[in-house]
């Protein structure tokens, strides 16, 4: 579970987060959903405590992020913004090295590096230095070293974004296959159509505070809007003056 | 203590893979094997020129008509070319026309004849190291040509030479070749230091700027590990490019130098296993000094080219001693052993005069050396708890 707790961030004048808060549960799938620039990065960084909040807390599974990051770490398995990988090692390569960063077992991180080769498809590229990598492939990479040490709980940062629809739906298949482990999945999107096919709950966030929260249908329904777009499109459009 | 340790050597381990499928690491860890042999020859090729050039010499003659029988002589020596007819000496050599002019005073012909020392004078301006060669081989004959004369004048008087001369000494003219040879073996510690600083130079920029660069130092961070064996992981995998490019090189430098022909040229340069030895032995701290500056560097530049742009010019750091030495000597003190850098100066240069660096002077220089590139790891590890090194400058 992770809880976010009045959320506050800024660079130089730019407030990026202002006061956000939201929990994502376990088994469920939240999503973080607002236009560019409406400070989602900022806040799945400040969980996994690679940025320092000015205000408010983190915490993942009742440990404070702030004091002790690096067991929060431990519990956190997160696809980020940047999915560079090492273009002279393989991709297998690269999910072994994070497994035993993560303090995983040689034992442990072959078997669990097997399996994530065959849940998302990697058979064909797992053996293929990264170097010439197709967005999709580099995107796969990322997602099997995220998880390889299985984490409770997922962060994912605008986890389809430039992918084809194929890589798109195995994806989706993925986030699903994690929420039925009963894991906790926090996704990022700026595209409605997108979040509403896979969450449990949305977070809908704009110049940096939270607009509107809920699952979408209870969204549709204070919105008063049919489709999910329009209600996005309404809540988000001022700047999120309202919540 | 051992999760420090364990996740310092996942790190030093992936960056050696790496590092190893980098042509470019491969590339700069071996650019120094690869100039040794050619700054020997270059450097051989130099001293037999120079002895060459220094056994042919163009003698400006003044009053050459006053010991034309000495004239015609040096004229008939092996590489010598007389010119005559230089009518102002002093204002010629002054003015830069020669660099020399053999003066022969006009009661030379008298005291000769009459048997007195007759006197010669050689104007000269003897800032030019060809200058000096020159002349000194000018008085080398003109000394033959006197003892020629003078055993004439004993046997002719009944004398043999040999009784004035108690014991002959051979000389060989070796003294210009041996101070150039100094000179040209400055290049062994240059070499050294700068390989140092070489060897690990891709590798300290590539893991870092790089990383950066590539978009995979956020994820890296991502995984619960202490920054600083994250940092020693990339340092230590640095160092062991640049020490077993030292390691290389000495051993390069050792066989180039057994099987150069060094004597020919009239050079004994006398360093063996036991200097070789020292001078690694003195340089491995710098090796930690400059991955670790090239590391801390290359995290603070922007780009990976920024990154390259710097390193180019610390590469050139070992040069510094080395320029600031020209002037006068760099006396040995005891807080120069302090500065990295000096010290190591200080001591390689010890070693190639013969002398073995004094055990705490290369205990103090190391231990400072070493102090500083821990220094430089710590700050470096701090910089990646940076927002803006993190994630560059644009967020």
């Amino acid at each position: 579970m992770i809880e976010v707790h009045d959320l506050r961030k800024r660079f130089g004048d730019v407030i990026a987060v202002d006061g956000i808060s939201f929990r994502a549960k376990d088994g469920e799938v939240t999503a973080l959903l607002g236009p560019n620039g409406a400070g989602k990065t900022t806040t799945l960084r400040a969980i996994y405590s690679l940025i320092k909040p000015d205000g408010g807390h983190v915490s993942i599974d009742g440990i404070d992020v702030a004091a002790n990051p690096m067991a929060a770490q431990r519990l956190i398995g997160a696809l980020p913004e940047a999915r560079g990988a090492y273009p002279r090692l393989t991709a297998r390569e690269h999910v072994h090295y994070f497994a035993r960063l993560q303090g995983l077992s040689a034992r442990d991180t072959e078997e669990r590096c097997e399996d994530l080769v065959e849940r998302l498809g990697m058979g064909e590229i797992a053996d293929r230095r990264t170097e010439g990598f197709s967005h999709g492939e580099r995107t796969k990479v990322a997602l099997a070293r995220a998880l390889v040490h299985g984490p409770r709980n997922v962060l994912l940062d605008e986890p389809t974004s430039g992918l084809d629809v194929m890589s798109t739906r195995a994806i989706r298949a993925l986030v699903r296959h994690l929420k039925s482990e009963g894991k906790c999945v926090l996704l990022s999107s700026h595209l409605m159509h997108e979040v509403s096919a896979i969450c449990d709950s949305i977070v809908i966030v704009a110049a940096g505070r939270v607009v509107a929260r809920g699952t979408p249908d209870d969204l549709r329904a204070t919105t008063g809007c049919e489709s999910l777009e329009d209600a996005f499109v309404a809540l988000t459009a001022n700047g999120g003056a309202t919540e | 203590m051992k999760h420090f340790l364990a996740s310092l050597g996942v790190v030093l381990r992936k960056e050696l893979i790496d590092g190893f499928r980098d042509r470019r690491s491969i590339l700069s860890a071996a650019v120094p094997l690869a100039i040794i042999p050619l700054l020997l020859l270059f450097s051989f090729d130099a001293l037999s020129d120079e002895l060459e050039q220094a056994r042919r010499i163009k003698v400006p003659v003044a009053g050459a008509e006053h010991a034309q029988a000495l004239i015609d002589w040096l004229d008939q020596q092996w590489g010598v070319e007389i010119e005559a007819g230089i009518s102002q000496p002093l204002i010629a050599v002054r003015e830069g026309e020669h660099d020399f002019v053999l003066v022969v005073p006009e009661d030379f012909g008298t005291s000769f004849e009459e048997a007195r020392s007759a006197e010669l004078e050689i104007v000269v301006d003897s800032s030019e190291t060809g200058t000096r060669l020159a002349v000194s081989r000018l008085r080398t004959l003109i000394r033959a040509y006197a003892g020629q004369v003078s055993d004439l004048r004993l046997i002719a008087r009944g004398v043999s030479p040999e009784l004035i001369r108690p014991v002959t000494v051979e000389t060989i003219e070796l003294q210009s070749s041996q101070e150039r040879a100094a000179v040209t073996f400055m290049f062994i510690p240059i070499l050294l230091l700068m390989t140092a600083f070489i060897g690990g130079q891709q590798i300290a920029i590539d893991s870092t700027a790089g990383e950066r660069e590539r978009l995979s130092l956020e994820p890296l961070l991502l995984n619960p590990v202490p920054r600083l064996s994250i940092i020693g992981g990339k340092w230590l995998a640095a160092l062991s490019f640049a020490g077993a490019s030292l390691v290389m090189t000495t051993i390069m430098l050792m066989i180039v130098l057994d099987i150069s022909p060094m004597q020919r040229v009239g050079i004994d340069l006398d360093i063996g296993l036991v200097e070789f030895g020292s001078m690694l032995a003195t340089v491995l701290p710098l090796a930690m000094f400059g991955s670790a500056l090239l590391l801390s560097v290359s995290t603070l530049a922007r780009s990976y080219k920024e990154a390259q742009t710097y390193a180019s010019f610390l590469v050139l750091a070992p040069m510094l001693p080395m320029m600031l030495s020209v002037g006068s000597p760099i006396e040995p003190s005891q807080w120069k052993f302090l500065v990295p850098l000096l010290g190591q100066h200080i001591l390689l240069t010890d070693v190639l005069e013969g002398k073995n660096p004094e055990p705490l002077s290369l205990a103090i220089a190391s231990a400072a050396t070493v102090a500083v590139a821990i220094g430089f790891l710590a700050v470096t590890a701090h910089q990646f708890r940076r927002e803006r090194i993190v994630f560059g400058r644009t967020s």
